[in-house]
């Protein structure tokens, strides 16, 4: 049915078509985390007024936003208040698609089998699928490493120019997208030092490096600049480290013990739900024994390149979940590698189904079953679903004062912003502190801030609750019905 | 004459009202020891509700009160938990760790406990779960002679406040979940089943019951 080649190819893209599918099934299921909507508002101003300004403190770099507008375009979505979660979770779900295939083509050097399994585990993942449908940068930051590190290789190898812009390229991208790129790069130098048998093919080395250097400058330049419109942002992308170190070594928060990442991969139970990646992370360890075992290069490099990202994430005290995602590439051609060192087939098979399985399993529980439960490790800090019917509230305060205020008083309200993105200009409010005047046709507030506004209130409400995120309660003020004589 | 008939009225008025007010202890509710779950997570805690100072006031009870539920068989509308099982809910075991509350599917989800016999309900305690400031919604809870509670259902507690749950609108207050449960006035109601729903909570779509107690006498 099938020519011979194409029937070689075919395996592949079935893969993609299954990793596109864990990425895209119901993208609106999740609520949206505060990052995600803070995100959001961002990319919507872009498409509305065409115009971005690189934050140097709060926020990463500019390749989300600009990701978006494409698809944004295509799906006729022309501002914020039309912008639909589905169109901007494409972004990372997309790139996480074309993360998997790349890792493919990295590891083929190890043949068509093994390459395909370390792309399969990378496709079913746990971690990689949650953070593919997840509006962050962390997705594309991975898929611009693959990028970076198979056009590298091919530059090595091959000596060709081409591949020099390439990988110079990816690297600009990978800097554009998050300020911890330089991270990555100097792991994947790292690890070419450590395990390269024989020098770059090229017989222009100093000319191949002013490529990379110049296309990864240049790349950047173009993102952080606003494709020209914003010069300040070049000055802004090195600033943002003065931020981002403080943020890393200070306190934030977020701070967690070194074996933060590790037990990510390994069991955990919590509320009834069990949590574990034991077999994949057990085929791993196996797989970096034998890549010294066995001499194999690319193993070799794999476990390099995990160690040094693994160190160099779990070194700061700041840690978050979705920078595991970095680790999961690594992993996968390693516990490949162990797979296909099984001489006898049937249990070779057997092994193979069962991770696969057992992984798919983990991500059916973290991305969809589970996404937004406090016990998932994933959902780190995540929005409370409750937080949907704040639509409906302010739908229906509208309706009763056409031309009341909605007022937002709370020390913390992300992702609210998102959701009353489409109510008309004006008619909502955000305060960090009560104002004198608290009336409104809708009033949502912290219970830390509830009796200051409740004192400040005049005429009857009802209040109830809503649940921004575990732990942080917001008190609802709606105001009475008219009693009936 | 007709004072003296006057003064040995209001005397016996008196001794009646006296004897009714011995006949009422206050309800002793074991309370489990305040759980903080360790987690690490960054939330606000600030935004945690302000403790109360002081003891919860007593809620008055007749003599002779006891805890009906306790072993108590429990049905739910969710009859398969993922997480737990029925029988937490009336095993006496309200610490809230894991491993001692049920866990019901979203939507609107209700348990029944099943007394055995028709009883006076003095009192409801619910413990949804503890481990952290949270809010069941549409919380109603019902008392009947009906297994099925179409017929003869008093509702004792009722804050759906919009009807969701088509159980009646209530007038009720929401509150947030604490380690001392909500601990609710039976008002006199009569019943052998009691019933429990709610619609979700403000930390996720799900329903939880750690223990619920039902205090009261059996009819005679």
């Amino acid at each position: 049915m099938f020519a011979p080649a194409l029937r070689r190819w075919y395996p592949l893209a079935l893969l993609a078509l299954l990793a596109l599918g864990l990425r895209t099934h119901e993208l609106e299921r999740r609520s949206l985390h505060a990052d995600e909507a803070n995100q959001a508002v961002k990319t919507g101003e872009l498409i509305e007024h065409g115009f971005y300004a690189f934050d140097p403190r709060d926020h990463h770099g500019p390749t989300l936003y600009y990701a978006t507008l494409p698809l944004a375009w295509l799906r006729g979505e022309t501002t914020l208040a039309t912008l639909s979660e589905t169109t901007i979770r494409l972004v990372p779900a997309l790139a996480g698609t074309c993360g998997v295939l790349l890792l493919f083509f990295i590891a083929r050097p190890i043949g068509f089998g093994p390459a395909f399994l370390a792309a399969a585990l990378m496709a079913v993942a746990p971690a990689s699928v949650y953070y593919s449908r997840y509006y962050i940068q962390e997705t594309l930051l991975v898929t611009f490493t693959l990028a970076g590190i198979l056009t590298a290789q091919r530059w090595w190898q091959t000596g060709r120019p081409t591949w020099a812009l390439a990988t110079g390229a990816a690297l600009g991208l990978m800097q554009a997208t998050k300020e911890s790129a330089p991270v990555f790069i100097l792991c994947a130098l790292a690890t070419a030092l450590l395990v390269a048998r024989h020098r770059p093919a090229t017989p222009h080395l100093g000319r191949d490096l002013a490529l990379i250097f110049s296309a990864t400058l240049g790349v950047a330049a173009l993102f952080y600049s606003s494709f020209g419109t914003h010069p300040a942002g070049l000055y802004d992308a090195v600033k943002t480290y003065t931020f981002s170190s403080a943020r890393a070594t200070g306190t934030s928060g977020h701070e967690k013990l070194w074996w933060y990442y590790p037990s990510l991969f390994g069991w955990g139970k919590s509320g009834g739900l069990v949590f574990q990646q034991l077999a994949f992370s057990a085929l791993a360890l196996a797989g970096a024994i034998l890549a010294f075992l066995t001499r194999s290069l690319l193993l070799r490099a794999a476990a390099f390149y995990t160690l040094l990202v693994l160190v160099a994430l779990s070194f700061p005290p700041y840690k978050t979940p979705w920078h595991a995602v970095h680790l999961v590439p690594g992993l996968a051609v390693l516990a490949a590698g162990t797979i296909t060192l099984i001489a006898w087939r049937p249990l070779a098979l057997t092994a193979t189904a069962s991770l696969l399985l057992l992984q798919l399993n983990q991500t059916h529980l973290v991305a969809f079953l589970r996404a937004e439960d406090p016990r998932n490790p994933y959902a780190y800090v995540h929005t409370s679903p409750d937080i949907r019917k704040i639509r409906a509230l302010a739908a229906a305060a509208l309706s009763a004062q056409p031309n009341g205020t909605i007022r937002i008083i709370s020390e913390e309200y992300w992702p609210i912003p998102w959701y009353l993105r489409a109510l008309p200009t004006g008619s909502v409010g955000y305060w960090s502190t009560p104002p004198t005047d608290c009336d409104g046709a809708l009033i949502l507030t912290s219970t830390d801030l509830a009796p200051t506004v409740r004192a400040r209130l005049h005429g009857d409400y009802r209040e109830s609750f809503l649940g921004l995120r575990p732990g942080f309660l917001c008190v609802v003020f709606t105001p009475a019905p008219p009693t009936t004589p | 004459m007709n004072r003296s008939r006057l003064s040995l009225l209001l005397a016996l008025l008196a001794l009646t009202g006296v004897a009714q007010a011995a006949d009422l202890v206050p309800l002793q509710i074991e309370l489990p020891k305040p759980l903080f779950a360790g987690t690490p997570r960054p939330i606000s805690l600030p935004n945690l509700e302000k403790p109360r100072s002081g003891k919860r006031a007593d809620l008055m009870v007749p003599a002779g009160t006891v805890n009906l539920s306790k072993g108590k068989p429990v049905t739910s509308s969710d009859s398969l938990p993922v997480i737990g099982e029925l029988t937490f809910i009336t095993d006496g075991d309200k610490s809230g760790t894991d491993g001692t509350y049920v866990e019901l599917g979203p939507t609107p989800q209700w348990i029944q406990i099943d007394l055995g016999a028709p009883a006076h309900i003095a009192a409801v305690a619910i413990w949804h779960f503890h481990s952290q400031a949270r809010v069941y919604h549409d919380v109603v809870v019902q008392v009947s002679n009906d297994a099925t509670f179409k017929t003869g259902v008093t509702t004792i507690f009722n804050n759906d406040d919009d009807d969701s749950s088509k159980l009646g609108k209530g007038k009720d207050q929401a509150y947030i979940e604490n380690y001392e449960g909500k601990l609710l006035d039976g008002k006199g109601a009569t019943g052998r089943y009691v019933r429990l729903s709610s619609n979700g909570n403000t930390s996720d779509e799900l329903n939880h019951y750690c223990e619920v107690e039902v205090h009261g006498s059996l009819v005679k």
